[in-house]
Formats: structure tokens, C-alpha cells, sequence
């Protein structure tokens, strides 16, 4: 830490994983569960150290068996970290909502990968970059087809959801 | 040139939507809607490219309300974009002020090309 403005975000930070009723879990650069903070377990009723050191797709998959679908993935592209997922204290269960609203969920959750291919496919067909900028945004573009094909995998499965 | 601010918390979509914008506008980012809402007060943008839904306290409807609200920021033309593609998400959006609703996957040229427009008709000079 430099200076103050390090402490003090350094400590907010830390209060913020301790004590948030948001269930908060951390992947790291290679795609793996690093850590968990104490409410997730309360979250999801998942213990944590059997995430700790699952990849991603794996991951999903269990909050799918326990049956947690109200969580959220934040993609992050700095400190080690390539996101965090956030899940609700009342993130309740499949069996709990409607057809409707769980088809409304998987869309929401479809259209943010679907949204940066179609941002960047379209930006690269239509504009002249240079080819390492060219290079950067085609892996930025793999990256996202990768999420959503986790997402229809875990998430349109018809074998484990019975729409 | 016209300042916009474009405040998402996915670091991929801010990008694609600085590059579609910044040979037209002068780019500003925040990635959550605190952030934005301190850049607000300071850099005065023309118009906020405004995801809905954000982590942390304040969500982008709850800004977008917020903005609309105060008679100092109320001119600031604001596009919401937003993945909830339902009429009453949209509907929403429009009558907590924003003055157009973009659902993704959306066209990041047709975005510009929207606040091209808007800029031109909305905020002269």
C-alpha cells in the first residue's frame, strides 16, 4: 500500500467482502474459483471450499444443481481477476419461478455476451484498424462466444431444466 | 466536440462503445453508477450512455431518475441500454426520463449514428 487512498480502499474492500449479505465469488485469470466470501454460503447453502479451485463451467453448474438463478457475472480485467458473481441473499430457486420469468432470465443473461459479438463483429467489418487492435478485439470476441457458450450450456439444458 | 459519458459495468461493452463513439464524441467512462454520478456533477456530459442494470447501490433507472430530477443535469440527453427487452422495462425507462432505450444486442454504429442525430437536434452549438 502507498498511501492512504490504497488503506482506505484496501479496507472498504475487505469490510465489503466480510460483511456483505451478497453472496460474492471471485474467478481468477485462468478461469478458476479463488475465493468465496462468508455469504455465500449463506447464499446458496453451497459449502465453500468445495468451489475453491473449480472452473468456471463447473461452477455454474453447481449453482445450477442447488438450484441458485438469481446470481449476476461481472466480468473484471484487472487485478488478477477475470470476474466476480454476485448472488442474492434471496436468489431462491428454479422449481420457485414461473416458465416465463426463467425463459426472461436466460434472455437477460444471453444478450450481454450476444451484445460485445455483435459489437465487436460489427465494429470489425465495418471499420479499418491496425492489425494488433484487429488481433485484440477477434480475442475479445472468442472470449465472449466462449461465455455465452457456457451460459447455454449450463443454462439450456434441457436434461436439468424442465421448461 | 459533444462529451459523452458511457457508464457500464462490463468493461467489453464500454469498449465497443468508446470505439464506435470516439471519432464523433469526447469519450468519458465510469463502470458503475456511483462513479458516474460523481462524474456527472464535475464534467457535465451532453448526453450518458446509461446501462440499466449495474452492481452496488444504484442501478441505472435509479441515476437516470436521479439526473432527470435535477433541473441543473435535467437537458442531459440520455440513452438507456439495457438487456431487459420487455415492453414495461422500456416503458419504464422512458418515464423515469431517458430519451431512448436500446435493448442489447444492439448496433454500436446505429448508436452513434442515434446520438449524431440527437446531439444535433437536441443540443446545437
Amino acid at each position: 500500500m502507498n498511501n492512504m487512498n490504497d488503506f482506505i480502499s484496501h479496507e472498504v474492500l475487505k469490510a465489503s467482502w466480510i460483511h456483505s449479505t451478497c453472496g460474492i465469488v471471485a474467478i481468477d485469470v485462468s478461469g478458476n474459483v479463488s475465493s468465496a466470501n462468508p455469504a455465500f454460503a449463506s447464499c446458496t447453502d453451497i459449502e465453500i471450499n468445495t468451489v475453491i479451485g473449480m472452473s468456471e463451467a463447473d461452477f455454474n453448474h453447481t449453482l445450477l444443481n442447488a438450484q441458485v438463478l438469481d446470481f449476476r457475472r461481472v466480468e473484471l480485467l484487472v487485478d488478477g481477476f477475470r470476474a466476480i458473481y454476485q448472488i442474492r441473499l434471496d436468489s431462491g430457486s428454479i422449481s420457485q419461478i414461473s416458465p416465463t420469468a426463467k425463459l426472461s432470465h436466460v434472455a437477460e443473461l444471453l444478450r450481454e455476451p450476444l451484445a460485445s459479438i455483435y459489437g465487436f463483429t460489427e465494429l470489425l467489418l465495418t471499420q479499418n484498424y491496425d492489425e494488433d487492435t484487429r488481433i485484440g478485439l477477434t480475442t475479445a470476441l472468442f472470449e465472449q462466444v466462449e461465455v455465452m457458450s457456457n451460459l447455454i450450456n449450463e443454462q439450456l439444458d434441457v436434461r436439468k431444466v424442465n421448461y | 466536440m459533444k462529451k459523452v459519458l458511457i457508464v457500464d459495468d462490463q468493461p467489453t461493452m464500454r469498449q465497443i462503445m468508446r470505439l464506435a463513439l470516439w471519432s464523433k464524441f469526447e469519450i468519458q467512462e465510469a463502470g458503475d453508477a456511483y462513479t458516474a454520478n460523481e462524474l456527472i456533477k464535475v464534467s457535465r456530459p451532453d448526453a450518458i450512455v446509461l446501462d440499466v442494470m449495474m452492481p452496488g447501490d444504484m442501478d441505472g433507472y435509479q441515476l437516470c431518475e436521479r439526473i432527470k430530477k435535477d433541473p441543473e443535469l435535467a437537458s442531459i440527453y440520455i440513452v438507456l441500454v439495457a438487456a431487459c427487452g420487455q415492453v414495461e422495462d422500456q416503458e419504464k425507462g422512458m418515464a423515469l426520463g431517458a430519451n431512448a432505450y436500446f435493448v442489447k444486442p444492439f448496433s454500436p454504429l446505429e448508436l452513434m449514428c442515434h446520438l449524431t442525430s440527437a446531439m444535433l437536434i437536441d443540443a446545437p452549438g
